[in-house]
């Protein structure tokens, strides 16, 4: 009996595609959503935001609070100082986006680039910034190298470098290629610092010929951060879910007006003499405005996460959300049908009422630019529970347990929604 | 095959089907004849179960009502108003309803064909039905009817609104499933449709069977006395109710004046039937 269900649904979403105006409203608006407000509140895509970290100095040497002065002097990033306890919480608690912590040791690691280990650097990144992390990684090494640099650039300072380095490394008793090149290389720092003139210096080479040697400006490690509760990364992580709701909604439309235009066209007589159930037959609706409401939601993530930097922190749950925000709506598709005789009447009916669930429930202006007193108002509106859903599983970092209460709302609604829908459904001739 | 006994219908105060008894033997085609609003379509809903009677009950094929989802297996409807998707093809329309029908794979393909082939729709398979004409619609109408190949077949008004070749198609399409001996029960408000495919017929009137017999029968019964037309010389016209025209015309030359120009003699039919039982014709109701 599941076939009958299935034809009934696949036919049903063959005369959606046919329908031009429908496909706007179910396809063609959501993605307009989406893009259009995602790129008015993300401000001019063209020039790069300045980069806003906290830095944790636990060396606190000179050389170290040298390093923080050269980020902060950095056009792309806006640098604060501060604690590690209070950093690490900032940035899980989606504050901050990054922190960089300068380990003990880095100062002195960082004025003598050929002896012991390179400055070593804590980075704590938004795991849903991962693009930000890749940029905040990049300017580190830069800077760190830049520093490098300035050591070559002083010939005394070189000279001492190179001395100390070779000191280290007979002393060490390090053998083999690498060592090999090294000790060449500082050699010939040596003899090139001695007979440098003060005013011209020369560029350093990042790495020696032979044995494969390179020096390495900077040690990032990056610490594992679990983001509590996060602000959105970008303005398409409001957007999409809106978009998606939109795409949801335009379906529930779309397939509350076929259900009463299959009782003005005559079709569900057709239906009802055929040897199945009365159930079947609204299932059969409800499962096909279920399909309708997933594909066009699902289609959004995938485009948001291949155009729009959206990033989900757990494909899982995005799946669970989709399919419970297209069960509550299904479910109040097949109410709304049951609220007009007319295919106008419902149109009429359905758009209203999808429209003011849309209003409250954060689909046209996002939840967090509202008043307090019409965020608790929204928690009426199936559209706020499920941008909640979507929201949590696309970047709000949501557990289970925080999924729980958006998706049981939903539920519930698509469960009310399905059982007055079948009771009430004004079969022909009745 | 079919059996109504006591069958009762209100909408609100009105009743549109009044204590109707009726037995339909297997094979037989029935016509079921009324002006608008007689309870046509009302009878036939109730055969078909998709309205609960308000008094009485209806047996298919002893098997039990057709509120059954098994009976209703054996049945067939091409409801009066067209059931048809009008975004779909011809094709992708016979393919949803005979998967409703619960056909699938190579049978339902051919079932399909058949269906298509059956009403003449072949060429015109991989059209929207919105594109069809009135008569193709209807023609569409009726092959989704008899997909699963239902014993009892129940078509509400099938020719409706059709030009003159479709509906000789499908007296042809109901004479070849009467042939299969299916059992039809074909409503209209034509009389000569009933008179040509029906071997018994059923006159309904605001909800209640007036009569019920072979046309022959009825005729014979209700339809009064033939009607002789005499058009003079004059240009007069004069009507006879009589039983033998050719005496009433013999008659006529002995006793008066004016020569006959012309002469007519009307045999009555189910249309007389109908006005006689009720004072009214059929079509000004
Ligand atoms: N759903 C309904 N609600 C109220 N009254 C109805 C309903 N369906 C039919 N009727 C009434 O019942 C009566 C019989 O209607 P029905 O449709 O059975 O007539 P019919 O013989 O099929 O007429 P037609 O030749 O116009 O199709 C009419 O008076 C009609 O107004
Ligand atoms: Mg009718």
């Amino acid at each position: 009996m599941m076939s009958t269900v299935l034809a009934m649904a696949a036919k049903d979403l063959r005369l959606l595609v046919r329908d031009r105006g429908g496909l706007f409203f179910t396809l063609a608006f959501p993605f307009l959503v989406a893009i259009f407000f995602g790129s008015i509140f993300s401000g001019g895509s063209g020039e790069p935001r300045q980069l806003q970290i906290l830095v944790v100095d636990e060396d606190g040497s000179e050389g170290s609070s040298l390093f923080v002065e050269s980020l902060d002097r950095s056009e792309a990033l806006s640098v604060e100082l501060s604690s590690r306890v209070e950093a690490v919480e900032q940035v899980r608690r989606g504050k901050s986006v990054a922190y960089v912590a300068l380990l003990p040791g880095f100062g002195a690691s960082l004025s003598h680039p050929f002896a012991g280990s390179p400055p070593r650097a804590e980075l704590g990144v938004d795991p849903a910034r991962g693009a930000e992390a890749g940029i905040l990684q990049g300017l580190l090494t830069q800077f760190a190298a830049e520093r490098l640099q300035d050591a070559f650039g002083d010939p005394s300072g070189l000279q001492e470098n190179a001395r100390s380095g070779l000191q280290a490394i007979e002393l060490s008793g390090a053998t083999g290629p690498q060592a090999e090149g090294l000790k060449r290389l500082l050699t010939e720092v040596d003899r090139f610092a001695t007979t440098q003139d003060t005013a011209d210096g020369q560029e350093p080479r990042s790495g020696g010929q032979g044995g494969g040697f390179k020096l390495e400006p900077i040690r990032i490690e990056k610490a594992s951060i679990i983001v509590a509760k996060n602000g959105p990364p970008n303005a398409y992580a409001i957007s999409f879910p809106q978009g998606i709701l939109w795409g949801i909604l335009g379906c529930t439309a779309a397939f509350g007006l076929s259900l009463v235009s299959e009782r003005t066209s005559g079709t569900l007589v057709r239906l009802q003499s055929a040897p199945i159930g009365r159930g079947q037959i609204l299932l059969g609706k409800a499962l096909a405005c279920f399909f309708a409401c997933s594909v066009v939601s699902v289609a959004l993530v995938i485009f948001g996460t291949l155009a729009f930097g959206l990033a989900p922190s757990s494909w899982g749950k995005v799946a669970v959300a989709i399919a419970c925000a297209a069960m509550a709506f299904s479910g109040i598709m097949m109410f709304l049908a049951t609220l007009g005789k007319t295919e106008r009447a419902v149109s009429g009916v359905a758009w209203a009422s999808l429209l003011i669930m849309a209003m409250l429930g954060g689909g046209m202006i996002p939840l967090f630019v509202m008043p307090g007193w019409m965020q608790t108002l929204s928690n009426i509106s199936p559209v706020k529970w499920s941008i909640l859903a979507m929201e949590g599983a696309l970047w709000r970092g949501f557990g289970w347990d925080e999924m729980l209460l958006p998706c049981v709302v939903l539920l519930l609604v698509g469960s009310v929604g399905l059982l007055l829908g079948t009771k009430l459904f004004r079969w022909p001739n009745a | 095959m079919i059996r109504l006994a006591g069958l009762t219908k209100k909408f609100g105060e009105r009743f549109a089907v009044r204590s109707l008894d009726l037995d339909v033997p297997r094979g037989e085609v029935f016509g079921l004849l009324g002006p608008n609003g007689a309870g046509k379509t009302t009878t036939l809903s109730l055969m078909m179960g998709l309205l609960e009677p308000d008094a009485g009950v209806v047996d298919i094929a002893e098997s039990g009502p057709p509120t059954d989802v098994g009976v209703r297996r054996k049945m067939g409807l091409a409801p009066q108003a067209l059931a048809l998707y009008q975004e779909l093809t011809g094709r992708e329309n016979l393919r949803f309803f005979g998967r409703i029908q619960g056909l699938s794979g190579t049978q339902l393909d051919e079932r399909v064909d058949h269906g298509l082939e059956f009403v003449g729709l072949t060429p015109r398979a991989n059209d929207l039905v919105a594109q069809y004409s009135g008569g193709m619609q209807r023609r569409l109408n009726l092959a989704a009817a008899i997909l699963h190949e239902p014993q009892v077949l129940l078509l509400d008004e099938p020719t409706v609104g059709v030009d003159p070749q479709s509906r000789n198609h499908i007296f042809d399409n109901i004479e070849a499933l009467k042939a299969q001996g299916r059992t039809i029960v074909y409503s209209t408000h034509y009389m000569e449709e009933a008179e040509r495919l029906c071997d018994r017929v059923g006159i309904l009137d605001q909800g209640e069977l007036l009569a019920l017999g072979g046309v022959n029968e009825l005729i014979e019964a209700h339809g009064g006395l033939g009607v002789l037309t005499i058009t003079t010389e004059a240009g007069e016209v004069r009507s006879i109710e009589t039983e033998n025209p050719v005496i009433a015309l013999a008659d006529w030359n002995r006793s008066e004046l004016e020569t006959v120009r012309s002469f007519e003699m009307e045999r009555p039919g189910l249309e007389r039937v109908f006005l006689n039982l009720t004072g009214r014709t059929l079509r000004d109701t």
